[in-house]
């Protein structure tokens, strides 16, 4: 099994891409058999990230048959151990995916053999965004020191984790849990899932606690990207901190990226960024954010 | 506020049973910064009521565990509900006080009743003399007169509020040391007053050796 890592965030431009991109390539670098996913369907644009060329088979190949399986639209990339599927030539109506077909797309990344598989996911928390979320138990949350972003944020993992209650407890149930929060607590502005747990502790206890344990498995993590030098440098843990005294979720913060002028000038020379600006500090602060995923201590790593 | 485990002012300003007053206080400042409307952290994540709540037992909590009497009072409710075991204490945080600053020798008066003496011994003694009839003075000459007189570099700096690094560059002839020109030959007005000599003599006969 692969491990699957869905990379969201909520805000478009907070860096989802740039730093699947260049994440996969740290990943690569230290042997990991890596595959980068663009799974932003209907706004694909990873493979310019690290630099490739207009490639010619892309994940929507997939779904027309054009290919019978999905390791066929997989492309090699001049960087070793490091694969991508594109979406460069998908569609253009494939943003508004039939359930089937996301399905289809799900269960044929599950039985991909990799040892890391990063989904690039789009803004928004449509439902093809955050179904992504729902084949992983980890998942990484891209957020920008900025409130419009850290807005998006809260409201993506919201939803990412009401997404997985309904999940489980299949629509009808999940409709009548809603109606109960709302009548219990009118003017939320969002669905607690912390709430929607407690409701279901008080219907059903045995059932309730099934559920805390299933979503206190999840490792989901959080980076900040794009922090300049006055933000405060805290803002990452805080975050963290409410959610889950709030929420009762479990998040972890990773690490923080430095705010660079140079990215942009990268994405426009179509060059990865960590390749180009090895030694410069967003670059440096990708290295604890592998860690992170990886899981890894340095000692770990420095024997491989 | 929701969450796990007991929800009593201790857990809501996240310090431990025996915090001191000082940690106290500062946990609040965080906590309260945290959830404070205009927080980044939390922007949007509570309806107005909800936060204007959380604030409101935050300002509870802070205003009683920060008081002695209110405090021992809360802990003995804490005790009564079992929270709590009894006979705990808490570092009270009584630092002494030391002075930051000696105003008995940068007071005014004293100042000028220092100078007077060193006036005095100025006018007395032969090497001071001597080194006054000099032309052109050097740092080493000023730092001669320094210790005849017997007056730390510290005490100047602390009486004419000059930083101790100018005086002491003055004395050294440090000249990249040294602050732009003007500031150089006030600087030297008021060490040279502070020793009781003549300020405008100190001031041209070393500024002369620089301009040469």
């Amino acid at each position: 099994m692969p491990h699957i890592w869905p990379i969201g965030g909520g805000k478009g431009g907070t860096g989802k891409s740039f730093l699947t991109g260049n994440i996969g390539i740290l990943l690569a670098r230290q042997g990991f058999k890596t595959l980068l996913i663009d799974a932003d369907l209907g706004a694909p644009n990873l493979h310019t990230i690290i630099g490739l060329p207009y490639p010619m088979i892309s994940l929507s190949d997939f779904l027309n048959k054009k290919v019978t399986t999905i390791q066929e639209t997989v492309l090699e990339i001049p960087i070793p151990n490091l694969f991508l599927i594109s979406g460069a030539r998908n569609k253009l109506d494939i943003a508004n995916l039939a359930y089937a077909q996301k399905m289809k797309i799900l269960r044929a990344i599950l039985r991909l053999d990799y040892d890391y598989i990063l989904l690039d996911l789009g803004a928004g928390t449509s439902f093809n965004t955050i179904d992504f979320f729902t084949i992983s138990d980890s998942g990484i949350f891209v957020c920008t020191p900025e409130p419009t972003s850290i807005e998006n944020t809260y409201r993506l993992i919201c939803s990412v984790y009401v997404r997985k209650i309904r999940q489980v407890l299949k629509i009808d149930r999940f409709r009548n849990l809603a109606t109960e929060a709302e009548t219990r607590n009118p003017d939320a502005v969002i669905h607690n899932p912390e709430t929607l747990l407690n409701i279901l502790k008080d219907i059903n206890p045995e059932e309730g606690r099934m559920f805390e344990r299933i979503l206190r498995a999840f490792q989901f993590k959080l980076v900040i990207n794009q922090v300049r030098r006055q933000d405060n440098p805290k803002i990452g843990a805080l975050i963290c901190k409410i959610i889950e005294k709030h929420l009762g979720l479990k998040i972890q913060f990773i690490g923080k990226v430095s705010f660079d002028e140079r990215v942009h000038e990268t994405v426009c020379k179509k060059e990865p960024f960590i390749d180009k600006y090895r030694y410069f500090q967003a670059t440096l602060d990708l290295e604890p954010i592998v860690k992170g995923i990886t899981g890894m201590t340095d000692q770990q790593a420095v024997a491989l | 506020m929701n969450g796990p485990g007991d929800q009593n002012f201790y857990y809501l300003l996240e310090v431990a049973f025996n915090a001191s007053p000082f940690e106290i206080h500062h946990a609040y400042q965080e906590m309260y910064q945290l959830y404070a409307e205009g927080s980044l952290a939390t922007y949007s994540f509570f309806p107005r009521k909800e936060r204007e709540e959380i604030l409101a037992k935050l300002n509870e909590a802070y205003s009683t565990l920060i008081d002695e009497k209110k405090r021992s009072h809360y802990d003995q409710l804490l005790v009564e509900r079992g929270i709590l075991e009894e006979g705990r204490q808490y570092y009270r945080n009584q630092k002494t006080w030391s002075l930051m600053y000696d105003s008995k020798r940068t007071n005014t008066d004293t100042a000028l009743s220092v100078r007077n003496e060193l006036k005095a011994i100025v006018s007395s003694n032969r090497v001071i003399q001597e080194i006054l009839t000099h032309d052109v003075l050097s740092g080493k000459d000023l730092k001669r007169i320094r210790d005849e007189l017997g007056v730390s570099l510290e005490m100047i700096a602390e009486m004419v509020k000059v930083r101790i690094v100018f005086l002491r560059a003055i004395e050294e002839d440090q000249f990249e040391k040294m602050p732009s020109r003007m500031f150089l030959k006030s600087f030297l007005r008021a060490y040279a007053q502070c020793m009781g000599l003549d300020a405008n003599i100190v001031a041209s006969h070393y500024l002369k050796r620089i301009e040469e």
